[in-house]
């Protein structure tokens, strides 16, 4: 029993990332119609731009290495919107999805210039010290990234259904159509979209750069495919969907990893992608139709 | 006279090599219910998109307000100016509440307490709509839907409504509310141009009259002199099987 609830603990963990990471995509999927292949690098431009100021700044301690992360990555995702997303919106979601592919190439191939192919220290951000919660034992760092995950999935939550500019979000997601028609600046909405999704991606990347002691060029693409993979579990309807999708995921991972083998890890996101599709094409929670 | 508040002239649209509309000329007064009357496929939402920004024209011009040129402005600018929509099939935010639906009708108007008003109003003039308030639009009948697309119309205050085919896919008796409802909006003192294939009810409540056939306007003119012209008794009305 203990070994199960300490699975569930570790799956909660890391799938809160997965889907913080999925989020990222969903929204650029669902407003921009855009399959965004850069997102998970500039989830790696986020873990990065954290790692020079937890290195160059350590007086800045977590706090500054996540505000820098966060800054980092937004940049990037918002240079990203202007110069190959927002021309290419509006095309075929093939053209896009070359275009954003084109960018992650360059941003891990440019980063792996700059830092080396091989992965690199990370500063220590957080102590190391565990902390016993009944059977379950998690680690300061991974108490943290459990936390920060939830707060950034909140945070989402809240925009979308809260406020006048995430009404806004959802209404061209379903109809851009109408929604431009009611006044609604679409390719502002997209922009802040993207810089939103980019930013969160660069907060959870520090967050996971500190968990697990180390930050790679390509650290992007594991991340990215399983994201990309709880997105199409869930389907682009519901934002909350996404997110229960990557905490279900990561949680089935580390039950497989506790009680069959680890090696099967990885693979479990695309069983369930295959099974979830097979009996609901359009994914667990529903799909807009376009 | 005064000019119109809305004019368009030579107005021609394709979609690819297909041309949807082809040399439409018309034009709205303030105050005034106009209706365009035509089959499926005769370019009536076309204009209608045209008008919204949401479809590029070939040729033509589309004026507003005496020398705003529509053609020039953004979807979103365009609605600014005080031009509303009741698309063809209510084509509401499913998703999204009643009230969030109403709520984004005033996303232009900056006074967020008069949105709050406006929509407050809308709940007294639409009783079902407030019990409703918290209801995905979705759920919602297709008379209800109706009526949440004319409110959302209407919390901006436009000065001219666009309605779509408002009587796609409604019951009779909804029909009937419908259009006693686009007359209470025009005698608000807001212009209502409306395009519908119910020739018989909307030539009831509209002033003036086109006829469009495969993109082009064949006839035009007081609603009650269309309605006794024999072209269109046999095409509209049921004169002639």
């Amino acid at each position: 029993m203990d070994l199960f609830l300490q699975q569930i603990a570790n799956g909660l963990v890391i799938g809160s990332t997965y889907a913080v990471v999925a989020l990222g995509f969903a929204l650029a999927f669902t407003v921009l119609r855009v399959i965004n292949f850069a997102h998970p690098e500039i989830f790696m431009v986020g873990m990065f731009a954290g790692l020079v100021a937890g290195a160059q700044f350590p007086a800045g301690g977590f706090i500054g290495a996540v505000m820098l992360g966060a800054l980092g990555a937004a940049l990037v995702g918002f240079v990203l919107e202007r110069t190959v997303i927002q021309p290419l919106r509006g095309r075929d979601v093939l053209s896009t999805l070359i275009g954003t592919l084109g960018v992650a190439i360059m941003l891990q191939n440019g980063m792996a210039i700059i830092a080396g192919p091989d992965p690199m220290a990370y500063p220590t951000l957080l102590p190391r010290q565990s902390i016993e919660l009944g059977p379950v034992v998690l680690t300061v760092r991974q108490l943290a990234n459990f936390g920060i995950c939830l707060l950034l999935l909140a945070f989402v939550s809240f925009y979308v259904r809260k406020t006048k500019l995430g009404r806004a979000t959802r209404a061209i997601a379903e109809r851009p159509d109408v929604a431009a028609a009611f006044g609604i600046n679409v390719g502002l909405v997209c922009s802040v979209t993207i810089v939103i999704a980019s930013l969160m991606g660069g907060v959870a990347a520090v967050s996971v750069g500190t968990l697990y002691g180390s930050a790679w060029a390509f650290v992007g693409l594991l991340y990215g495919l399983k994201a990309f993979t709880c997105m199409l579990v869930a389907g682009n309807r519901y934002f909350e969907g996404v997110m229960v999708v990557g905490l279900g995921i990561g949680v089935i991972e580390a039950l497989v990893t506790g009680y069959v083998s680890s090696s099967l890890k990885d693979a479990v996101a695309f069983f369930v992608l295959i099974g979830v599709l097979y009996f609901r094409p359009n994914g667990l929670f529903g799909s807009y139709s376009h | 006279m005064s000019a119109p508040l809305m004019r368009i002239e030579d107005l021609a649209v394709s979609y690819g090599a297909v041309p949807a509309v082809n040399g439409v000329s018309l034009e709205i007064n303030s105050g005034e219910l106009r209706v365009i009357l035509g089959a499926n496929g005769a370019g009536k939402t076309t204009i209608i998109k045209a008008i919204l920004g949401l479809q590029k024209p070939h040729r033509g011009s589309i004026r507003f307000d005496g020398d705003v040129d529509l053609l020039k402005l953004k979807s979103h600018d365009i609605h600014a100016l005080g031009i509303a929509w009741v698309p063809e099939a209510r084509q509401l935010w499913n998703t999204l509440s009643v009230l969030d639906n109403l709520r984004l009708g005033g996303w232009c108007v900056d006074n967020k307490a008069l949105v709050d008003k406006r929509i407050q109003e809308m709940f007294e003039r639409f009783p079902r709509l407030a019990e409703r308030r918290g209801q995905v639009a979705g759920s919602l009948s297709g008379g209800e839907q109706q009526m949440v697309a004319i409110a959302r119309a209407l919390i901006s205050a436009p000065r001219l409504i666009l309605m779509d085919e408002p009587s796609l896919g409604l019951a009779p008796l909804v029909v009937r509310d419908v259009f006693t409802l686009a007359r209470e909006i025009n005698r608000m003192g807001i212009s209502v141009l409306m395009v519908e294939q119910n020739a018989r009810a909307a030539l009831k409540v509209a002033s003036w009259a086109y006829l469009l056939e495969t993109g082009q306007i064949i006839e035009s003119g007081p609603a009650a002199e269309i309605a006794g012209k024999e072209s269109v008794k046999e095409v509209f009305l049921g004169g002639r099987a």
